[in-house]
Formats: structure tokens, sequence, C-alpha cells
């Protein structure tokens, strides 16, 4: 039995390891906003740069009110608060001389501009780089196109699933006997703001010796680093290499087998492997099953990996029903890699998970607790959980104006009345 | 007019030096990012070498612990010492190397720490200065710190798989070894972070399970607000309710399949595409996942009539974001010269002879460099290692 879900608050550190550093957000979609929080929870001040009348009021997904303030919809978007953790928020338009003098103001004043929007769009606004470098030769402007800022398909325009085609991706995930899938919903976007969050330090760690500079991650030359080897193998061997769903190539079993429910959910299954005979003798053991054991067709991992559509057979007949908890601990005590085949809900009540916060809570002033993962690595002098819940829709527009900039409240207001700024979501 | 960029040839990590010991692609992973980045990486492998070495596909299907894919993919620009760490000699080598670097990735399973004297916890002792990369399926502590992993049950237990495949099937995993690629990502990502914090040395204790369930992302929102799970979709997307915007999912046309996917600003330019007038109905368009099916169905005469690159031709003019489903050899073959005019691919020396293709830069800088080369061969560099009469007594007394 799975405890109820729980959620901890993230700690907050005194001090992380981008501390100083501040970062123009102009991200959308998924590849972007995930390198920005990424750098937000790393200790960066991240301004999440918005079109004041860019969200809809009333979004089907808003989740339940749970606040004390006012009641605003757009501010409860499940996908805004998974995306727009450990940042700020504020509201301008770019698209006015007076909100480009803005951006270029915060220019002077950051450390790193990161977009991803497909190439044109910088030039359209007049933020090419050496608009951003004349104002600040320091500054670091991570772009993130989908396929490159050169090259035929430079203006081509795809979301991450599509580059997931484009890199092979997709064409080698699936079931032996299907057609190509994705490799989850959005693993490359995933790939590419870890990818860039990486790069945007790197650059910061160079900025002593060069200066300023771009970075540029093509979402395709960012995903084709993680099917190298299937590239390689491919000339290698002259042949196309094929999906094999959850098989290996060379070791049995090694598979998933349905099991009895978990948290209720018939949908239930555990990931079993044997890559050794140490590990086949645990699984062995563990499944008390004479016949199995005195089975010359599975004495050997050759032979096991030859016989495995019946050896998946029988393991699947004995699993089936089985509580998949119970035998995965069971299972990793004799030594068996194994896992019952977790969803988030599970997670959100796994003592692992538990231990170590892979998932903690931040508090939203609309929706109360919310979980978001943190990044893979614990730092032991400089921690870096994520900082502060989604922040509701331009709430730092006024202050990022007066502390970062020192407008005074004249001008301030001017650029409110003007529509260059924003402190709320506008109608259009 | 642009201002010609000043040439450096050197990377941003230039001058940070690294030493991995993996035996798994995300220890790998982590070096090769670190490598392309700049720093120089040391491989530190005992015979018969790093495991990498041992996989396949290779050249003829001769198995060549010079050759294999994973090991000319992963091992790229890293320097191999090869160090006998089963006896105290080779230990002590390995301490006095650690002595002179910046940082140590390690994934080796922690049941052989104490006998390869690789206790991450234990090095930072002696190393106080040393950034300490420690790559674990579950993390250091824990409940389940010493649970055993493999690719597939990362997957399982970090909740990416059971979104993975058709509703009516056992799920699927994404092919290869993501999972390890993305503890390898996320550690070089930690590594970095703790070198740019200057703080003294750290340990970055990382989890692989961690780097997988990072992935689910929007999931732990659906779960903890309605406790609910996403059903797998086959190749459409997961977790999204009927009015979500429809397709984005791989559909088969006359040569293959394409990624069609709906223009997010303007879907009605879908019925200007398929030439179908359904595909603009206001009730469709309100709820186009809920219509899934059904618009599956309207694209598909005109798909299955055209070849792939004619329908993404079309769409992309439309602004319209399909994308070909390419095989690996298509991708290489690179029939619109794209990979080509940005130099993508990186013609290498096989170390038996002829050349192949790898893949190039992971991220392009405007004044520092990722950096190429080749993998090493085992124990090419152990010439760094002391002096000529040293090295002559390390050889004879199978240290290194």
């Amino acid at each position: 039995m799975l405890p109820e879900a729980r959620l901890t608050p993230y700690p907050q550190p005194d001090c992380r390891p981008l501390d100083g550093i501040r970062v123009l957000d102009m991200t959308t979609a998924v590849a972007g906003p995930v390198a920005t929080t990424l750098l937000g929870a790393l200790g960066a001040e991240v301004l999440r740069i918005e079109t004041p009348w860019a969200k809809p009021r009333n979004p089907a997904s808003a989740l339940p009110y749970r606040g004390t303030g006012p009641d605003e919809p757009w501010n409860r978007e499940p996908r805004q608060n998974e995306l727009g953790h450990s940042k700020r928020s504020l509201a301008l338009n770019l698209t006015t001389k007076a909100g480009r003098e803005i951006f270029l103001d915060l220019v002077e004043r950051s450390d790193v501009v990161l977009e991803n929007f497909s190439p044109r769009v910088m030039g359209n606004f007049g933020l090419e780089w050496d608009a951003l470098r004349e104002r600040n030769p320091e500054i670091i402007h991570v772009s993130m196109p989908a396929f490159g800022n050169s090259g035929p398909w430079r203006d081509r325009i795809s979301y991450g699933p599509g580059i997931d085609a484009m890199s092979g991706m997709s064409w080698l995930t699936g079931y032996a006997d299907g057609s190509p899938l994705k490799p989850g919903n959005f693993y490359c976007d995933q790939n590419a703001g870890l990818s860039a969050a990486l790069s945007t330090i790197a650059a910061l760690m160079a900025r002593g010796r060069v200066g300023g500079q771009t970075v540029e991650l093509a979402m395709l030359e960012g995903e084709l680093q993680l099917i190298g080897d299937a590239m390689i193998g491919q000339q290698l061997s002259g042949r196309e290499p094929t999906r094999i769903g959850n098989e290996h190539s060379s070791a049995a079993p090694h598979g998933v087998y349905p099991a009895g429910p978990l948290l209720s959910d018939p949908d239930s299954w555990i990931a079993i492997v044997c890559r050794t005979d140490d590990e086949w003798n645990g699984l062995v053991a563990v499944w008390c099953n004479e016949t199995v054991a005195r089975d010359r067709r599975f004495a050997t991992g050759l032979r096991r990996w030859r016989h495995r559509v019946e050896l998946d057979q029988l393991l699947a007949d004995w699993t089936t029903g089985l509580d998949p908890i119970h035998l995965t601990e069971r299972l990793q005590d004799a030594g068996v890699p194994a896992s019952p085949v977790m969803g988030a809900r599970a997670l959100l009540r796994d003592e692992q998970v538990s231990a170590r916060q892979s998932v903690g809570g931040l508090k939203h002033p609309q929706v109360g607790l919310s979980p978001a993962p943190q990044a893979a690595f614990r730092l032991s002098r400089t921690p870096a959980p994520p900082k502060n819940a989604a922040p509701l829709f331009a709430v730092d527009t006024i202050p990022v104006l007066e502390e970062i900039l020192g407008y005074s409240k004249a001008r301030i207001s001017e650029l409110l009345n003007s529509g260059a700024v924003s402190d709320r979501l506008v109608e259009r | 007019m642009t201002e010609p960029e000043p040439e450096h040839s050197a990377g941003p990590l230039d001058g940070f030096r690294a030493i991995e010991y993996s035996e798994t692609p995300a220890g790998a992973y982590c070096g090769r990012l670190l490598a392309g980045l700049g720093a120089s990486v040391t491989i530190v492998e005992s015979a018969p070498g790093t495991p990498l070495r041992r996989r396949g596909p290779f050249r003829a299907d001769i198995p060549d612990s010079e050759a294999g894919a994973s090991h000319l993919h992963l091992n790229r620009r890293k320097d191999s010492v090869r160090l006998e760490l089963a006896s105290a000699a080779g230990r002590r080598l390995l301490d006095h190397l650690l002595s002179e670097a910046d940082i140590l990735v390690c994934d080796v399973d922690r049941r052989r720490w104490d006998e390869l004297d690789m206790d991450p916890v234990a090095i930072r002792k002696r190393h106080p200065e040393l950034q300490v990369c420690a790559i674990t399926p579950y993390g250091l502590e824990g409940p389940k710190s010493e649970w055993r992993a493999a690719e597939l049950t990362l997957y399982a237990a970090g909740g990416y798989l059971r979104i993975g495949g058709e509703p009516d099937r056992e799920p699927v995993k994404a092919w290869g070894d993501q999972g390890h690629y993305q503890a390898g990502l996320q550690a070089a990502l930690g590594t970095v972070a703790a070198l740019y914090a200057d703080s003294g040395g750290q340990l970055i204790d990382t989890a692989m399970v961690e780097a997988v369930a990072f992935l689910l992302g929007g999931g732990y929102q659906h779960a903890w607000f309605s406790d609910r799970e996403p059903v797998r979709n086959g190749a459409r997307l997961v977790g999204f309710g009927p009015g979500h915007l429809y397709p984005s999912t791989i559909r088969p046309c006359r040569d293959g399949w394409v990624h069609s996917h709906c223009n997010n600003r303007y879907p009605e330019a879908m019925a200007v595409l398929f030439d179908e007038p359904q595909l603009a109905e206001p009730e469709l368009l309100a709820n186009l996942m809920g219509h899934a099916d059904e618009v599956d169905d309207l694209m598909a005469p005109l798909l299955l009539a055209t070849p792939r690159r004619e329908v993404v031709r079309r769409a992309q003019e439309l602004r319209i974001p399909f994308t070909e489903v390419l095989a690996p050899s298509e991708v290489l073959a690179d029939a619109d010269g794209h990979h080509a005019s940005r130099d993508f691919w990186q013609s290498t020396p096989h170390p038996r002879g002829g050349d192949f293709l790898a893949p190039g830069p992971a991220v392009r800088f405007g004044r520092t460099k990722w950096i190429e080369g080749d993998a090493p061969r085992l124990g090419q560099h152990n010439e760094r290692l002391g002096t000529p009469d040293q090295r002559v007594r390390w050889r004879r007394a199978g240290v290194a």
C-alpha cells in the first residue's frame, strides 16, 4: 500500500550557483521555458517577458481557485505552473518603440537574453544580436531555433515532437511490429531546455575571456547527440536500426509484464531485466518455478535471448495479478533490476521521491501548493531547488521598472498609460 | 553590417580538467558534453576497457573494442589512461590524477566503490577542491539508494515509460539509452553550475531515475490537483483534454510517415492544406483532440496519395509545422543539404581505416567553440603518467 500523496515545500537556501545573474526570458512553448526554470532554480533572477494580451482570460484547463486574493483563471493554468516557476513576470509590448527601449535598458543590466523564437522574430523586433551587443558587450544571447539559424530549413517551423520525427528518434521508437512513435510528450524540448541551460552557464564561464557572445542551440542538433550511436551504428553495420520496443539486443528477459493494480489502476505493469546469470538466478529464486529453473531453453544468456518470446509469456503468466511494489522489492532484494511502471500519482507517494524531495511544493497564491520536480542533481554547497511558484501575470512589471531600471513613478505611469508596459492582463 | 567575430579556438570550459570513470552511457555522455565544451577529459579504464567498448554495432559485425558505435560516439575528444584499479598502486595513480583535476565524473556501481576506492564521499575528503559528480540509479541516499537499475527499469521507475505506447498494449520506452543520456546531461549541468559557483569542491549527487522523472513535467500537476494519470495515446500527445489542439501525431502517407501538427495560431489552415472544409468546422475546431479519429480520417486521403516530402513542403508553405519521419540513413543522406550547409556531420576516421560521420556540435558559440575529436584507443594517453622509468615499472607490475 502506498501512503497519501505528499508534497513538502522546498527549503530555500541562502546561496545558489547563479546568484547575481539576471536572465531576460523571452521563451515560448516548452523547450525555452524549461531552460529558464532551470536557470532560475540555479539562482539566476529570471525576468519573464510577457506580451500584455498573450493569455486567454478563461482557459479551459484552469485549476480550481484556492487562494485569498483576486480570482484570476489565467493565473491558474497547469502548464504555466509547470513551466513558469522560479521566475518573475513583467508584461512588455515589444512592438512599441518605448517597449523596445525598456527591453534594451534591461539588456544593459542583464547577463543573458534567452529566446526560442523562429530565427526571424528577434530581427522583426529590432532586437538582433548587434542591437543587444551595442547596449551590452557582455550580454549572452541564447537562441533555441528548431532547425538552426542557418541552412535550408532555417525558416521551417516545428515544435519538439516534429523534431523527434526529423532526427530519426521517432523512427527508432516503438513496438517491433508497430509504427514510429514519439519518444515522450515533449522529449526533444526537455533535452533542448537542459542543454540550453548547460550552454548558458558555459558561456558565462567564458565571459571573462571573450566577453558576451551568441549561443545557438538548434533543437534538432541537440537531439541528434542522443542517438549518435544509432547513426554511427547504421554506418558501421550497413543496416538500418529497427524498432525493438522494450527488448534488448542481447539480454532477456528484458520487458514489461502485467501486474496487479497500482493505486487501484488496472493499467499496471512491472519492468524486469536480467543481463547476467546472477540476475537470472535471482529472478528464478523469487519465481520459485522449478520447471523454468530446469528448462534448458533458459540455461544460458544466449538461450534465454533466443527463446525470449516463450520466456516473456511464462513471466507474464506469473506476474499477472501480483502486487508490483511488493514483487519489485523481492526482486531487488534478490539482485534483479526491476521496478513498477510508476506514474506521477505513484511518484508523489514514493518513499525515495519523498526522501530526496525529487518533487517538492511551491506555494502559489491562487492554487495553493503546486508540485515541481527538481533537477536530478543535488549540489552539496550551493543547492538549487525550485525557487518560487509561477508568478502571477505581470506582477513584477512595476517593481522591475522601479528597482532594476530606476524609472520614476511619473515615467512608469506614462508607460502604463501608453500600453508599452502593463501590470495586468490586457484584453484585446 | 555585422562586425566579424574574432577567432577563438578554445571551448568555454577550456583549461578545466576532468577525470571520468564510467561504466554506462550516463557518465560517458556527461564527459562527452564536458569535452565538447572544451574541458580536457580523461577516461580511466581498467582492462578490458570501459563496457561501452563492448557495445555494437561493429563494422562487419566483428567485435572490436576500439570501434563500437557507442565508444566512437560517446568517447570522442577524450583521452584514455589504462590503470588497473584492482591494485593499490593503480588506485594511488588515480588519486594522483585526481589531485591535478577539477572534476571527477563517476557512475560506477556502488557495490564496487570499496574495491575501486571510488566512494564519492571519501574522495571528497581527500580532494576538497574537486567537483565530484556521482551518478547513481537512485541517488546516494534514501531507502532505494541501493536498488539496481537498467535503462528499462529507470524508465519505469521515473514514470516516463507509462506514457509511451498504445493504450491497449504494454507501455513502450523510447529507443536506446535515453534515461542514461538524460542523467548524463543533468550531471553535466550540475557540474558546470558547481564550477561556476566557485564555492570550492562540491558533491554533485545525480540520480538517474530523477533525470527520467524530470521529463514528466506537467504530469505532476494532473496527479496532484486531480489525482489523474494520463493515458498512453499512441503517437498522439498525452494528457490533454478534448479542447486541446490536434493533430500532433504521426500518420502514414504514401511513402512512409509524417509528423502532422496543427498550426497553433490558425488551425483552420488545415482545411486549406487538405482541401477539406470539414477541418474548419467550428464544432471540430472547438474540440480538436476530442475529434482526433475524425481528423485522422479527414487527413488520410491526401496523405496516403502524397509522398512525405511533398506533404511537408505544402504544409510548411502554409506555415503548418508538418515534418517528415526520417530513418537514420535518411537523416544521414541529408536530401535537402541542411546538415551539410551547417557543417553538422563530422567526417571522423575509423580506427581500422576509412571514415564515418559523427554528430557535430550540440551547441554553437559565437566566440568560443564546441570542440570535436576522435575516440581514444585504450590506454592511448598513458605516456602522460609519470616518468619513462616509472612507466616501465608500472607496466611490468601490471598497474598501468
